[in-house]
C-alpha cells in the first residue's frame, strides 16, 4: 500500500495516504518509518475485518474514528493530507543498515545460548541441537558444494538475504539432521522460505527416487506421522531455515492468524514407489525426471480431508474424493491426493484408471462447485477476480453466472497430483489443496 | 558441580546478512544479468547478450496468427498496472514483474492462469528481461514448458507491426486522430 501511495504522490503529484486495517497498521507504519525515509506515507486505520461485513458496518468505519489518532475519520484523513511534515518525516536518504551480528557467537553456557535462540525466535520452540562450529563443519561434509555458495536470495521486509550452503548447514544441525541428509536439505533450501501468509498456509515435501531407501525415508505405514528420523529432520529443517533466513517472527513479520501445525514438519514423506500399480508413474517421473533421479517436490496449501474409514463398494472411492475436493477453493486448480497403495490398486483395477493422469483428468472434469462458493473465497478474490475483470476465461464467464450455477473449478488437470504413500493397512486417503511445484534435483546437491 | 558448556556457535544463518544490499532479483535473474555483463566484458564491445537464453521466444507474427486461428492464446503483460492501463495487447491480462514482492503471493496469481492454453508473456523491454523470468517461474509452478513463452521484441515489436492494442493512450490517440 505504501508503494501505491508513493506512486500516486510521485507520478500524479497528488498527496496520498494509506488506509490500513487495525491488524496490520503498526506493521505498515513501522515499515514506512524504517524503509521509506524521504517519502513518508501516512496512514489512517479502520477496524478489522472489513470484508464479509454488512455495508452499514463499513460505512460506520468511514463515519467513525480513525484508530490511530482517535479523530473523526475524515478529519484524520484531511490532517494526514495537509499537515506539515514532522522532523522525523523529513529524514531523508537510505534507511540505516541494521547491525550485522558476528558470524560466531561468543562462548556461553548451553542454557544461555538456548535462551538466546528462543529470544530471537531462531527456533520452532522444540529443542534444537546448538550449531557449534564443529557440528556445522561436519554437516558441510555432506555436500561437494562450497559453504559460501548462494542457493537463493530471499526477499524480506526492506531488503534481501542470501541463503548460503553454510547457513543451511546451521539449520540442518539445529534440526538434528546428519550429513547424509544434507543434499536433500540443500535441494529443499532452493524453495525457502516456506509459504507463509495471514491465511495460515502450510507445506508438503515429497521425496522421490532411490534416495528414499538409501536414507530410510518412510514411505509406508505412518509415512506422514512422527515415526521416522529422516522424514522428521528434513521436514523440520525447512521450518528452521524459513524462520531464520526468512526472518519470520511472530507478530513482527509472520502474521498467520491461526498458524498451521503442519508447519512444524511440513508433511515430509516419501512416495511408496515400490507399491505403485503398474502404469502409475512416480511423482518425479510424471514431472519429466528419470526413475533413477533423486528429486524433492514442495507443495503449498491449507487443507486436508481424510477418507476416515475404509472404502465402500456402495460409493466408489473416487466419487467420495470428488465430493470432498469440491470443498476446496481450487486456487490455481491445485490439489494433491495422497493415497494408500490399496486405494491406488482399487482405482486402477476396479475403476479403470490406468494412469495417475487419467485420474487427475477425471477430477478436473467431475469436481463441481457452486459458483457463489467459488467467488466467496478470499484467495480467489485476490487472484481470479483481477483476471475476470480483464476478460480472461473462464473467470470472466463464471463471474456472470448465477450464484447457484455449478462450475468446474479444477480447470488444469496437470495441477492435480496423485502421490501413493502408506503401508497397505487401510484403504485410506487424503485429498488436499496443496499445489506442488516442479521437483528439484537432490543429485545436484550431492 | 556440573561443568558449564561453552559451545562456540556459528551464527551465520541467524545473522541473516541484514545489510540492505541490492533489492534482489530472483537468483536466475541475477545470474542472467551477470552473464550478460561478463559477455560484454569478454567481447570488449557493446554486443548484447540475450538474457535467459533457455526461455523460448515466439515471434509477434507467429503468435498473432495463432491467436487469430484458434484464440487459444493468453497474453500476459508484465509491466506495471499504469503502463498496462495505458497500452497493452488486446485481450492481455496484467501480472506485473516485480522481483521485490513476495514470490509466493505472485505465484498464487500466476497459478490462476489457464493450463490448457498457450501463455505468452511480454514486456516493454528490449530483450524480454521482465517477461522471461516470469516464464521460468511458470515452469517452476509445473506449467507445460511448451505452452509458456516470451514474446520476442515485446510490446515494441507488436506495435511496429501495427497489431491491435488497447488502453487509455490508444484511446486518446484515436480521439486525437478523429479530430
Amino acid at each position: 500500500m505504501s508503494r501505491w501511495a508513493k506512486q500516486i504522490q510521485m507520478q500524479c503529484k497528488i498527496p496520498a495516504i494509506g488506509v490500513a486495517s487495525s491488524n496490520i497498521v503498526h506493521y505498515a507504519t513501522g515499515y514506512v518509518q524504517k524503509y521509506q525515509t524521504g517519502m513518508p506515507i501516512r496512514y489512517v486505520s479502520v477496524p478489522f475485518p472489513f470484508t464479509g461485513q454488512p455495508r452499514t458496518v463499513d460505512v460506520g468505519y468511514v463515519t467513525g474514528k480513525d484508530m490511530l489518532t482517535g479523530q473523526p475519520m475524515m478529519t484524520a484523513v484531511a490532517n494526514a493530507l495537509t499537515s506539515p511534515l514532522t522532523a522525523e518525516e523529513k529524514i531523508s536518504g537510505a534507511a540505516p543498515e541494521e547491525a550485522v551480528e558476528p558470524r560466531l557467537l561468543p562462548p556461553d553456557s548451553e542454557e544461555n545460548l538456548r535462551a538466546l535462540f528462543e529470544d530471537r525466535e531462531w527456533t520452532d520452540f522444540n529443542s534444537i541441537i546448538l550449531p557449534t562450529e564443529k557440528r556445522v563443519t561436519a554437516m558441510l561434509k555432506g555436500t561437494s558444494h562450497k559453504p559460501d555458495e548462494v542457493i537463493t536470495t530471499i526477499n524480506i521486509t526492506g531488503g534481501a538475504r542470501q541463503l548460503t550452503v553454510e547457513k543451511v548447514a546451521i539449520s540442518a544441525v539445529m534440526a538434528g539432521a546428519s550429513p547424509e541428509h544434507f543434499p536433500v536439505i540443500l535441494a529443499l533450501a532452493t524453495q525457502a522460505p516456506f509459504g507463509n501468509s495471514t491465511s495460515s498456509m502450510a507445506n508438503m515435501v515429497v521425496i522421490s527416487g532411490p534416495i528414499r531407501n538409501k536414507l530410510k525415508f518412510n514411505c509406508g505405514t505412518n509415512a506422514m506421522g512422527p515415526y521416522n528420523r529422516s522424514n522428521a529432520v528434513v521436514g523440520r529443517t525447512f521450518t528452521l531455515m524459513s524462520k531464520t533466513a526468512g526472518d519470520l517472527r511472530n507478530n513482527v513479520n509472520a502474521w498467520e492468524t491461526l498458524g498451521n501445525t503442519m508447519q512444524y514438519n511440513n508433511q515430509c514423506y516419501g512416495e511408496n514407489e515400490e507399491a505403485l500399480p503398474e502404469g502409475w508413474d512416480p511423482l518425479h517421473v510424471e514431472m519429466g525426471f528419470k526413475p533413477t533421479d533423486n528429486v524433492l517436490s514442495v507443495g503449498m496449501g491449507w487443507s486436508s480431508i481424510a477418507s476416515v474409514g475404509a472404502s465402500q463398494s456402495i460409493y466408489p472411492t473416487h466419487y467420495l474424493m470428488r465430493d470432498y475436493m469440491s470443498s476446496f477453493c481450487a486456487s490455481g486448480s491445485a490439489a494433491t491426493i495422497v493415497i494408500d497403495p490399496t486405494v491406488a490398486g482399487l482405482l486402477k483395477d476396479v475403476h479403470g484408471f490406468k494412469t495417475k493422469a487419467q485420474l487427475s483428468e477425471w477430477f478436473s472434469q467431475n469436481v463441481t462447485k457452486v459458483n457463489a462458493s467459488y467467488w466467496g473465497n478470499g484467495v480467489i478474490q485476490s487472484t481470479a477476480v483481477p483476471f475476470a475483470l480483464q476478460g480472461l476465461e473462464p473467470y470472466a464467464t463464471w463471474r456472470k453466472l448465477p450464484d447457484d450455477a455449478l462450475i468446474k473449478p479444477f480447470t488444469n488437470p496437470k495441477a492435480i497430483h496423485v502421490v501413493v504413500a502408506g503401508g497397505k493397512v487401510q484403504t485410506m486417503w487424503f485429498v488436499t489443496d496443496f499445489g506442488i511445484r516442479r521437483g528439484v534435483s537432490i543429485d545436484h546437491w550431492m | 558441580m556440573k561443568p558449564r558448556l561453552f559451545p562456540t556457535v556459528l551464527l551465520t544463518a541467524l545473522v541473516l546478512a541484514l545489510t540492505l544490499s541490492s533489492r534482489a532479483l530472483p537468483k536466475t535473474a541475477q545470474e542472467a544479468g551477470s552473464s550478460a555483463k561478463s559477455g560484454q566484458d569478454a567481447a570488449g564491445s557493446a554486443k548484447e547478450t540475450v538474457p535467459f537464453p533457455q526461455v523460448p521466444r515466439i515471434t509477434a507474427e507467429e503468435v498473432e496468427r495463432l491467436a487469430k486461428d484458434d484464440g487459444n492464446v493468453v497474453f500476459v503483460d508484465t509491466d506495471d498496472p499504469e503502463a498496462y492501463a495505458a497500452e497493452h495487447i488486446k485481450g492481455a491480462v496484467n501480472v506485473a514483474y516485480d522481483p521485490t514482492v513476495d514470490a509466493r503471493e505472485q505465484d498464487q496469481l500466476l497459478s490462476a492462469l489457464p493450463g490448457d492454453k498457450l501463455i505468452v508473456f511480454y514486456c516493454n523491454c528490449a530483450h524480454e528481461e521482465d517477461s522471461a523470468p516470469m516464464v521460468l517461474e511458470m515452469w517452476e509452478l509445473g506449467y507445460d514448458r511448451a505452452k509458456v513463452k516470451a514474446l520476442k521484441g515485446g510490446l515494441t515489436r507488436w506495435e511496429q507491426l501495427s497489431y491491435p492494442l488497447v488502453g487509455t493512450d490508444v484511446d486518446a490517440a484515436h480521439e486525437k486522430g478523429a479530430k
